[in-house]
């Protein structure tokens, strides 16, 4: 049952560290709207790939009760995931519009 | 029992709700999307085109956390109603797979196309891009509309001895007698959003004397599709969707026109009254004789069955509540038709661009569609009951068993506290965007 929230609370950690990340260095932000929607998409594809390593929300609430260790490796690598989509992203961005110029 | 089933229940109501605020937008939204596109490719006006990428802002956001909130969908599928999953999930697992890899996918690669790559691609792929990301949607809801169609009236099954439903026939999922009209309906439902959404902001923008152009474009369009729309969704569409429903599903279709007793000759229809479930009967009613026999089968003395005819158990469990959402979902989609006829009306006397009674009515009116849309997927859903899937299995027997409701109820109001962040964060990215305006390059 908490698996669902653990998911939930995982990408709202993404949305957040892409838009920090954003701020802090601003030469990969896409502005509130494109950090948002970057930092949901990374952390989401990270955790569904990567996840089945042993920290998705089904492993950390196996038996029941919350794996914390677990959780905050699930937290960290959303956070990652994240970050480097946005990255990546504003990358492909600049050089997609640089060709054409 | 009780309490494990209606928190079950109620998690599953507010979660879906929540969820389903986003994707009717983006369907229809799409279909706009692709309508500015080519617009701009056959006039090579600019307006279009930017028109096309300030909506493909909206629909990247309303797609961001349309993903979000399907997340804990999945989930719920096997912590909620294992039981449900584990019975069926040889039948609605093929279509939901569907819906993930072919749909989604298509959806969500091809959005990223149109944002980043104008410039790469050139107008004509960004039109097909466009195009695809329309159609990936418009799938994505095909495939779910397929899966609860199965729910509504099953066919093409068959049952094993350890009680599992599994597939007989994979065209027949698709063949469903269900399926059609109730995608047409949704579809022209979701363009009833989308539309009036656009007409809303075009109101908004001439009100404020702010991006004028672009806002008498948006409110034109929008009232156009809206007026379209909300005519498909009245008929065809919902008089299909009705005749489905008497057809299949007569104790729901009773119940939701609040027929308690079976008349002799023809039934009324009911315009307002209240289900006094004690006396079984309406309070305080207002009804047009012989109306609904006619709409029903086009014969005015054709009789109806009532609920008196069906045993309690096989009855919706809250008849109340389905009977004032169908009543809602009726109701609001009369106003909408009216309304939108009144601005097309005024559109065509070139006096609504300056009509500023009218202006604040169409920038007020958009929570109203999604009111009526998600008032129309509670009818199918409160209807059905008290089965998951109809006739065959019942909705106590699908959940999960070993789940308690204190848990549920914890879950719950997590997901209260967390989509009250996001639909806040929702609004803000779309106020910024609207804010931005048309012309703005900003992502």
């Amino acid at each position: 049952m908490l698996e669902s929230l653990i998911a939930i609370i995982s990408v709202v950690i993404g949305i957040i560290g892409a838009n920090l990340f954003g701020f802090i260095f601003k030469k990969y932000s896409f502005g509130l709207i494109g950090n948002s929607i970057a930092g949901v998409f990374g952390s989401i594809f990270f955790i569904k790939s990567i996840g089945r390593l042993g920290f998705d929300p089904i492993s950390i609430v196996k038996n029941g009760s919350i794996n914390y260790n677990l959780l905050i490796i699930n937290l960290l690598v959303s956070l990652c995931g994240a970050i480097v989509v946005l990255v990546l992203l504003k990358i492909i961005y600049v050089k997609l519009n640089n060709n054409k110029k | 029992m009780n309490d494990m089933l209606f928190y079950d229940r109620l998690q599953f109501a507010f979660t879906i709700t929540f969820h389903y605020i986003f994707p009717q937008l983006t369907m229809g939204l799409s279909l706009l999307i692709v309508y500015f596109k080519w617009k701009f490719l056959k006039t090579d006006i600019e307006k279009y085109n930017n028109a096309a990428k300030f909506f493909m802002k909206i629909f990247a956001i309303n797609f961001t956390m349309g993903v979000v909130t399907g997340i804990p969908m999945e989930f719920q599928f096997g912590t909620n109603w294992a039981k449900f999953s584990e019975l069926t999930g040889g039948i609605i697992g093929q279509t939901l797979a569907m819906e993930g890899v072919l749909a989604f996918f298509l959806e969500s690669s091809f959005l990223a196309l149109f944002i980043f790559g104008e410039k790469l691609m050139g107008q004509k792929l960004h039109f097909l891009t466009g195009f695809l990301v329309f159609l990936g949607s418009w799938l994505s809801g095909w495939f779910i509309l397929a899966t609860n169609a199965w729910m509504q009236h099953p066919v093409g099954y068959e049952i094993l001895e350890n009680g599992k439903f599994v597939l007989h026939n994979f065209l027949a999922i698709f063949n469903n007698p269900w399926l059609i009209p109730a995608y047409l309906h949704n579809q022209s439902a979701s363009l009833v959003t989308s539309s009036f959404v656009v007409a809303s902001i075009g109101a908004f923008y001439i009100l404020r004397n702010k991006n004028l152009e672009y806002g008498k474009l948006f409110l034109k369009t929008g009232i156009i599709f809206g007026l379209i729309a909300a005519l498909l969704v009245a008929f065809p569409t919902g008089d299909w969707n009705a005749k489905n429903v008497v057809k299949y599903q007569p104790a729901s279709f009773a119940a939701m026109e609040g027929v308690f007793k079976t008349e002799q000759g023809g039934a009324e229809i009911v315009l307002i009254g209240q289900p006094n479930m004690v006396a079984k009967k309406l309070d305080n009613k207002i009804a047009v004789p012989d109306v609904l026999s006619f709409l029903t089968y086009k014969d005015w003395n054709k009789q109806i069955k009532g609920m008196d005819q069906f045993k309690k158990e096989d009855l919706p469990d809250n008849i109340p509540a389905l009977y004032y959402a169908y009543h809602i979902m009726v109701g609001l989609g009369t106003i909408f038709i009216a309304i939108m006829f009144l601005a097309v009306f005024f559109l065509w006397r070139k006096k609504l661009f300056t009509l500023k009674p009218l202006l604040w009515v169409i920038m007020f009116l958009v929570p109203f569609p999604y009111i009526a849309n998600l008032t129309g997927w509670y009818v199918a859903e409160l209807g059905r009951q008290p089965y998951l899937v109809y006739g065959l299995l019942r909705t106590s027997v699908g959940m999960s068993p070993t789940v308690s409701s204190g848990n549920t109820l914890f879950t719950l109001l997590g997901f209260v506290g967390l989509y009250m962040v996001l639909g806040l964060l929702f609004l803000v990215l779309v106020g910024k965007t609207i804010h931005q305006g048309p012309t703005s390059k900003k992502l």
